[in-house]
């Protein structure tokens, strides 16, 4: 079965922009999967769409078998709770520390105190940030202000981790080590999904490829190459 | 949803803690907005009452004529007693007169020059509704203008009576209308502070959202905190209305006593009427801030 689904999926924006056109799209458990295009090919798009962040046009999408199009607005968070997404501009908030930041994220879910005491250092820990907790954000350097926001959206341990251009801010090295993150947390079973333009990343990981233009896929490939 | 106190307070007061700049600012404006409504509430008040009690000693003095004999006084008496808009009649004899005038006017050298006693005796009409007043002095006239048998004359301040009246009438419905233009205003100054510093979060709604934070657990810290600016500004604004009311009003009041010899003014001797607008101000003041905090967050946790 597959983790996520597309079916014949379309989106238009209200002031008519055409995003993305009849898109069919399986990813499996456990798989990584790089959405790769030019600007304004609708990568953003699909990630806004799996967070319910945005309704669909046409079709509908399947999380874990799931019709999400249909889901109360109520059942929204339930369904956030269960994918961890990462941003090119981290969304850490700035008056929290590294500790608290992360535990934000289980105490608005409702964690009772233990549960963050334990999973926080774990996963600061997976980041390699634990010597950072009272840091605050503006003290870490772009790599680790990154690390810190995988840390958060992975505390939950989601079974499905988006990244909408997480090396989009970073330097190689930063990025390098982003990239080794991601897929250690791909190795633990987790199903990620990557928008990214950074061709070096694509080509030297050798992972499945999705590639869209102006809204529709033209390539899928397992261990694809950046351009074809 | 499970309700966690530990949570809600704790991000109710360190969001008070790191916006301080945005919760003085709100906390500022409901003090100041809802200090002017109930300073004009107070001050619309006590000139109310000023002019209440003015009204309520509204008198009508018949004079009688000296040849008036007994049974007619006496007549007139219970006839005067007989109308309704009438609270209490009281006869002034000659002599009493005379005693009064004296009184009033003792070491003065008009009264070396008083031969005999010139003043005439007197029915004194203390009105229920002293708006009736001038139809009362009506009753003492006959069809041709002149006065009926034994009496000399009415008086009961003619036009300056009918003009107070009509002019309480209008200067209450103008201030009715300004106090709920200055309600508005400080309704529209509250609730765009409170969108601002709301604002100022959007960032942490944001996350919040991002986690997974079901839409209650988004608003409840922020609806705390609105009512708690609402209610904590609107607490100032009453501690310095006390303040206002106790120094320089009732100094005020002292003064418009002391001149228009008015025996007591209904806002002195009735603080109750003053506590339920401290009250209605406190309730005002937490209600904004929780209603408008609900309102303001709907923009930015619509799914
Ligand atoms: N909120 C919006 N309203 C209207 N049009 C939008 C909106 N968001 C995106 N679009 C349009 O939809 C198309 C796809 O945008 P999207 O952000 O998905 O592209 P992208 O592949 O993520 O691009 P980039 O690589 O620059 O991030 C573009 O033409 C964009 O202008
Ligand atoms: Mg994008």
């Amino acid at each position: 079965m597959n983790m996520i689904e597309f079916r014949n999926v379309s989106k238009v924006y209200e002031d008519k922009t055409v995003a993305l056109k009849n898109i069919n799209i399986g990813i499996k458990k456990g798989e990584f999967v790089f959405l790769v295009g030019p600007s304004g090919s609708g990568k953003s798009t699909i990630i806004k769409l799996l967070i319910r962040e945005i309704p669909v046009s046409g079709g509908a999408i399947f999380v874990a078998g799931r019709n999400i199009c249909n889901l109360k607005n109520s059942r929204v968070p339930q369904l956030r709770r269960n994918i961890g997404s990462v941003f090119q501009d981290f969304k850490l908030l700035p008056n929290k520390t590294v500790f608290d930041n992360v535990a934000f994220a289980l105490e608005v879910i409702g964690k009772p105190a233990y549960v963050i005491k334990l999973q926080v250092p774990q996963v600061l820990k997976l980041v390699g940030l634990e010597h950072k907790l009272k840091s605050f954000p503006h003290q870490l350097s772009a790599g680790e202000q990154q690390r810190v926001s995988i840390a958060r959206a992975f505390v939950n341990r989601p079974p499905i981790l988006l990244a909408d251009e997480p090396t989009g801010n970073l330097d190689p090295v930063n990025t390098e080590g982003i990239m080794k993150l991601l897929s250690r947390i791909n190795l633990i079973g987790t199903t990620v999904a990557m928008a990214t333009h950074d061709k070096n990343i694509v080509n030297s990981m050798r992972r499945r490829v999705i590639e869209l233009e102006e809204g529709e896929v033209i390539r899928d490939q397992k261990r694809g190459v950046y351009g074809s | 949803m499970i309700f966690r106190p530990r949570y809600f307070f704790g991000e109710t007061f360190s969001g008070l803690r790191r916006n301080f700049l945005m919760f003085f600012t709100a906390i500022t404006t409901v003090a100041i907005t809802l200090f002017i409504v109930g300073f004009f509430l107070i001050i619309v008040y006590d000139v109310q009452a000023i002019l209440s009690s003015v009204k309520s000693q509204v008198e009508v003095a018949v004079y009688l004529k000296d040849n008036a004999t007994d049974e007619l006084k006496s007549y007139l008496e219970q006839e005067i007693k007989s109308w309704d808009e009438v609270s209490e009649v009281i006869y002034v004899s000659k002599e009493q007169a005379l005693e009064k005038f004296k009184q009033d006017n003792e070491g003065s050298d008009i009264l070396k020059e008083i031969q005999g006693n010139p003043l005439p005796a007197s029915f004194e009409i203390r009105l229920q509704s002293p708006e009736k007043v001038e139809q009362i002095a009506l009753r003492f006239l006959t069809k041709d203008g002149t006065y009926i048998d034994g009496v000399d004359e009415v008086i009961y301040g003619q036009n300056y009576v009918q003009r107070l009246f009509s002019i309480t009438a209008i200067a209450g419905s103008i201030a009715f209308l300004i106090i709920i233009m200055l309600l508005l205003a400080a309704i529209v100054l509250i609730y765009n502070t409170i969108r601002l510093s709301i604002h100022a979060r959007r960032k942490e709604i944001e996350v919040m959202k991002l986690v997974g934070a079901t839409n209650w657990f988004v608003r409840i810290p922020f609806l705390f905190e609105g009512f708690f600016e609402g209610f904590l500004g609107s607490v100032i604004s009453v501690i310095l209305l006390f303040i206002m009311s106790n120094y320089l009003l009732i100094r005020g009041e002292q003064a418009i006593i002391d001149t228009l010899k008015v025996k007591e003014l209904a806002i002195l001797g009735n603080t109750n009427v003053i506590m339920y607008i401290y009250a209605g101000i406190i309730l005002i003041g937490g209600l904004l801030g929780l209603i408008s905090s609900g309102f303001a967050l709907k923009k930015y946790i619509s799914v």
